[in-house]
Parts: structure tokens; C-alpha cells; sequence
């Protein structure tokens, strides 16, 4: 008798017990937190509605696809003003270097790593001016010029083809249209310069005197 | 909408086709025939004069105390002050229904009210919502002349938003300061700004109490990193649990949103954000008309009252409409990055799966959506 008693307890604190470890408030939701949700909602993912495509404001966009992402660029050959080179460019770069021409690109100042690295040629193909040449002396077109950066900057790259590195162009909503390294970067001067902020808050500045 | 499913009263003020026809025996359907109808033959002024005649009468002569104690107080009395507090209470009504004020005043009269006593926005329906949006747009056409667009878009099917920050990358520009205060029309005169950008020392860690996040000198600035905070849209919001009145709540799409029309100002849900992200509005907020974005979404950048809480919505009016945030547009270094979660192609996922991601105090179980990163 003493022993079913016992026994009856037991269970009833068990119980309790159980009550008090399982009924903690965790969260509304049947995941254990937001990761879990992502990865188990995303498993059949079938699109939505939304498209980025009435944002892109007429940019030319071209499709291309490194490695095993594909998506837009915008088409680069149409936004320099000067292209095509060889509308100039008539002889090669050391016959025009003579002194008989008008100086050229004077306003380009390049600086970009160090004299010993680069100069104007390890980008640029003398013999042909319409066209980039890598470092292996391969021709690199000017709408893909990204790969020309890639040669050094190749963890940046695999950020850029990732997404976390640039910016988008349209929205968030597929189809995804990215900037390519020169529409942020000027590939004379890539840095950016420092500058004052865009905004002062004078008022957070009085709040907190 | 239909009236069977509405969640309040309306009044029908200054709808023409129901003002009773066959309440008198002339004949005239509107602006009464005198019969029965007496606020109509007399001005407002002597209608109030008349109606504190009758609720206090001789006790107007009286002074302080007495006015109260020494009443004669009969039966009759009381019931004639009664009437005629009924009667004041109904003038104000009356301007409403009254033939000198105009149409539009008598359409505002109508909406002011059925805005005063709707729903929660929450519970509403898709026609309860666009009802209200409706109305608020054409009360803004009333008010100011000018037409705002405003959308009341749900939440889209498969769609979970978040946000990554990369360390790195910010300058301390604040261009997206400045875009997210012009996208969402927030008050100029207190300089609310949803996004703060911390200037942190390097080698410091992220040390917020010795950040300064108002800083005004050339930027970047030497030895310093650059940390920007906002609303994280935490999918298991602390703010929404303590709000007493359900006036903020989390979306399907993952959005915290405030309906500024519910929430009463009691800056719960700002004490109970571990990341000072909700702005409260101490004094009725104003923005330049010429600048307000007619763009606006009603969980969003629609123009707030005083005495409301507001926060980021990561642009509800544009990342409803598939565009990014104007922080993330603006950002000339790229540093934000915003997308759909569940997407498992978007770039969001892949800076998540592919970066060494971390959250801001991931430990008080937050969940927030919005992940820090560095190159």
C-alpha cells in the first residue's frame, strides 16, 4: 500500500516535472529557430510572383554565366563613349606614340597597384585597342571585363558571382541583374575616396547634451 | 464591402441617398422642411447659446461651488439637461449632416469617423484593407489637394525576407540615411532616423556604448569600422509579445510591421528591442510637402500622427513591390545585401551559405534577420 503511494507520487512529480522543461515558451513556431525554418520552407521553393525586370530602366543587360552562376550584366561596349578604339587607333600604339599626334586620355591618371605591377598594356591589347588582353596574352572582351580583374582579384570575384560582393541592379526579385566591377570601380583608380557623410543629425546632437 | 462582415459601426454621415424621405409630410428630400427639424432654421451660434441655456441655465449667474451644490434639482429638471447634453452632443453631428457645410467637409466628416472606429489592420480582410487605404488616400486628397498612392499588398506566397551587412565593405557615408529618411517620410523637425551607423574602433570589438553614432568628419575615418543598425525583423519579435494592444505583429513574409492607427503610444515594444530599433513620435512628425514620397504602403512609409511608434519596415512599399530597400539602393559600396530567404538561388542564401555570418546578441533567441558579415 505504502509503496503504491510511493509509486503514485513518483509519477505525479515526473509529470510536473515534464510540465515545467516541455511548456517553456520557445517561440510561436514548430523550428527551432530561423535557420530551420529557411531550410526546411525553402525545400520546395516554386517562385513567386514578383520580377525585377520593370526596374531595370532600359540597361542593357547581357546573360552570362561563370561557373554555376548564371545572370545579367549590363552591356559595357555601348557606355564608353570613345568605343570603338580603332576609330582612333588606326596604327599601332608606338607609331601613334611619335609626337606628330594630339595627346590623347590626358585626364587618365592610373593608379592601380604599383608601377611594377601594371601599366597600361597589362589590361589593354596594343594590338588591338577593341579588346582587353589577359595575362596570358588571351583576348578579353570589353563586355566581360570582369575576368580581366578576376586574374588578381579572385576572392573578390567569387564574392561578386556569389552576390555579396557589388550591388544589384532592379530589385531583389529574380531575374538577378548585377553590376559588373567597372560600373563601381573605375579600373584606373579603383579605390574609393573618402568623402564627409551624406547626412548630420543636429537634433541627436542637442538630445544628448 | 459588405456590412454583414464589418468589425464597426458605421454612420452613413452625408450619404445623400440616405437621408429619410419620408420622415416629413412637404415633400423636400433634402435639408428638412421645418417641421422637424430645428437645428436647420437657426445659426450654430444661436443653437449653442440655446443649448447651454436649456443644460445650465440659471446657474450661469452662480459662481464656483455653488453652481454644483445649490441646484434645485427636480425631475423634470434633470431630464431637460440630459436632453440638452444629448443636444450639444448631436451639433457636432449635425455639422456632418448640416446643408451649409459642404460636401467634401461632410465626406471627411464621413471617412474622419469610419477611420476613428475601424479594425485592427491585422484582423482586417483584403477589402476591409483596401477600404481603409482607400479612404485615407481620398482623405489626403481632402485635406492637402494633392493625390498620394497607397497600397494595402499582403504579404507574397513564398517570400521570406532578410538582410546581411557587410562590415568590410561600409564607408560611414550615410547615403542610406539620407535615402531612407526621403523614402520614408519620416519627421524632420526631431531628425528621426531609422538606421544608425556606428563608428567603431578597430581592435575594440563591437563595442557600442564607446561607438559613436553621429559622427561628422571625413569618411572612413583612420583605425575605425563602420557598423550600421536598423529594425532586424526578428522572427521571434520581443517587441510584438509586451504591445498590450496587438498593434504591431509579424507578417508572413517575415516584415514587423505597426499599425500606426492602433498602437497607443505606450513605447512598450521600444523598452522591450534589445537593438533600439523602434523610433517614437514625441511630437506630431512634418515633412515638407514638396518632399513626402507619394509612394506609400499602409504598413509602411504613409505619413504617422503623434504619439506612434514607427520603425524600419525594410521599405515595405518597395520589397512588396520586388524592389530592394532605399538603404540598399543607395549604398554606393554594396555593403547591403537583401533578398529572399526561401529562395535558395537568391544572393541573400548564398552570402548566408557561403560567408561567415554572425548576428547581433544571437544568444537572447531573437532570431533577428539580419546577418553581419566581412569580406
Amino acid at each position: 500500500m505504502c509503496s503504491k503511494k510511493y509509486f503514485i507520487n513518483k509519477i505525479v512529480c515526473l509529470f510536473i516535472l515534464g510540465f515545467v522543461f516541455f511548456s517553456c515558451k520557445h517561440g510561436e513556431s514548430e523550428y527551432h529557430g530561423v535557420i530551420d525554418k529557411i531550410e526546411s520552407e525553402s525545400k520546395d521553393y516554386h517562385g513567386t510572383s514578383l520580377s525585377s525586370e520593370p526596374y531595370f530602366d532600359g540597361v542593357k543587360l547581357i546573360e552570362i554565366t561563370e561557373g554555376e552562376h548564371t545572370f545579367l550584366v549590363p552591356e559595357r561596349k555601348s557606355a564608353i563613349n570613345m568605343f570603338s578604339c580603332t576609330e582612333c587607333h588606326t596604327k599601332p600604339l608606338a607609331q601613334m606614340q611619335d609626337g606628330s599626334n594630339k595627346k590623347a586620355h590626358w585626364d587618365i591618371k592610373l593608379v592601380h597597384a604599383n608601377q611594377n605591377t601594371m601599366n597600361c598594356i597589362t589590361c589593354h591589347n596594343p594590338d588591338n585597342m577593341d579588346d582587353l588582353r589577359g595575362l596570358t596574352g588571351n583576348q578579353i572582351d570589353f563586355n566581360n571585363s570582369y575576368n580581366l580583374c578576376s586574374q588578381c582579384h579572385s576572392k573578390q570575384f567569387e564574392d561578386w558571382k556569389g552576390g555579396a560582393h557589388g550591388k544589384r541592379i532592379g530589385g531583389w526579385a529574380p531575374p538577378r541583374a548585377s553590376m559588373t566591377c567597372v560600373n563601381c570601380h573605375n579600373p584606373h583608380e579603383p579605390h574609393f575616396e573618402s568623402r564627409w557623410p551624406a547626412r548630420f543629425n543636429t537634433q541627436k546632437v542637442i538630445e544628448r547634451e | 464591402m459588405s456590412n454583414k462582415s464589418k468589425k464597426w459601426i458605421s454612420l452613413n454621415l452625408g450619404r445623400k441617398k440616405e437621408v429619410p424621405k419620408a420622415s416629413c409630410g412637404c415633400g423636400k428630400t433634402s435639408g428638412g422642411c421645418g417641421s422637424n427639424s430645428v437645428e436647420d432654421q437657426i445659426t450654430v451660434d444661436e443653437f449653442n447659446k440655446g443649448a447651454i441655456d436649456a443644460s445650465i441655465g440659471d446657474e450661469r449667474l452662480k459662481d464656483g461651488f455653488d453652481q454644483v451644490f445649490d441646484v434645485k434639482m427636480s425631475r423634470r429638471s434633470a431630464f431637460k439637461k440630459l436632453t440638452a447634453s444629448l443636444l450639444i452632443g448631436a451639433g457636432a453631428v449635425s455639422t456632418s449632416c448640416s446643408v451649409v457645410a459642404g460636401d467634401d467637409a461632410k465626406e471627411k466628416a464621413q471617412i474622419d469617423w469610419e477611420e476613428q472606429f475601424k479594425g485592427n489592420y491585422k484582423l482586417m480582410n483584403d477589402d476591409e484593407k483596401k477600404a481603409t487605404v482607400d479612404r485615407l488616400m481620398r482623405s489626403y486628397e481632402l485635406r492637402t489637394g494633392k493625390k498620394i498612392s497607397m497600397s494595402s499588398k499582403n504579404a507574397e506566397e513564398n517570400v521570406l525576407y532578410g538582410y546581411a551587412f557587410n562590415i568590410s565593405k561600409c564607408q560611414g557615408y550615410m547615403d542610406c540615411v539620407n535615402a531612407c529618411v526621403e523614402e520614408n517620410n519620416q519627421d524632420r523637425n526631431s531628425q528621426m532616423q531609422y538606421i544608425r551607423i556606428h563608428e567603431m574602433k578597430d581592435g575594440k570589438g563591437f563595442n557600442f556604448n564607446e561607438a559613436d553614432d553621429n559622427y561628422y568628419h571625413e569618411v572612413p575615418a583612420e583605425g575605425h569600422f563602420y557598423m550600421g543598425t536598423q529594425c532586424f525583423h526578428c522572427d521571434n519579435p520581443p517587441c510584438v509579445e509586451v504591445c498590450p494592444v496587438q498593434a504591431t505583429w509579424r507578417e508572413e513574409d517575415g516584415l514587423v510591421v505597426v499599425d500606426y492607427d492602433w498602437c497607443v503610444g505606450c513605447r512598450y515594444c521600444m523598452a522591450a528591442c534589445p537593438y533600439d530599433g523602434r523610433r517614437f513620435n514625441w511630437s506630431k512628425p512634418e515633412v515638407p510637402e514638396e518632399e513626402i514620397n507619394h509612394n506609400q504602403h499602409y504598413l509602411g512609409n504613409r505619413m504617422r500622427k503623434k504619439g506612434v511608434m514607427e520603425k524600419c519596415t525594410f521599405c515595405v512599399q518597395r520589397s512588396r513591390a520586388g524592389k530592394n530597400p532605399a538603404c540598399v539602393e543607395a549604398c554606393p559600396t554594396g555593403a547591403r545585401i537583401f533578398g529572399n530567404l526561401l529562395d535558395p538561388n537568391s544572393t541573400i542564401r548564398w552570402v548566408l551559405e557561403n560567408k561567415k555570418v554572425f548576428r547581433l546578441k544571437e544568444d537572447l533567441g531573437t532570431e533577428p534577420k539580419f546577418w553581419y558579415f566581412m569580406d
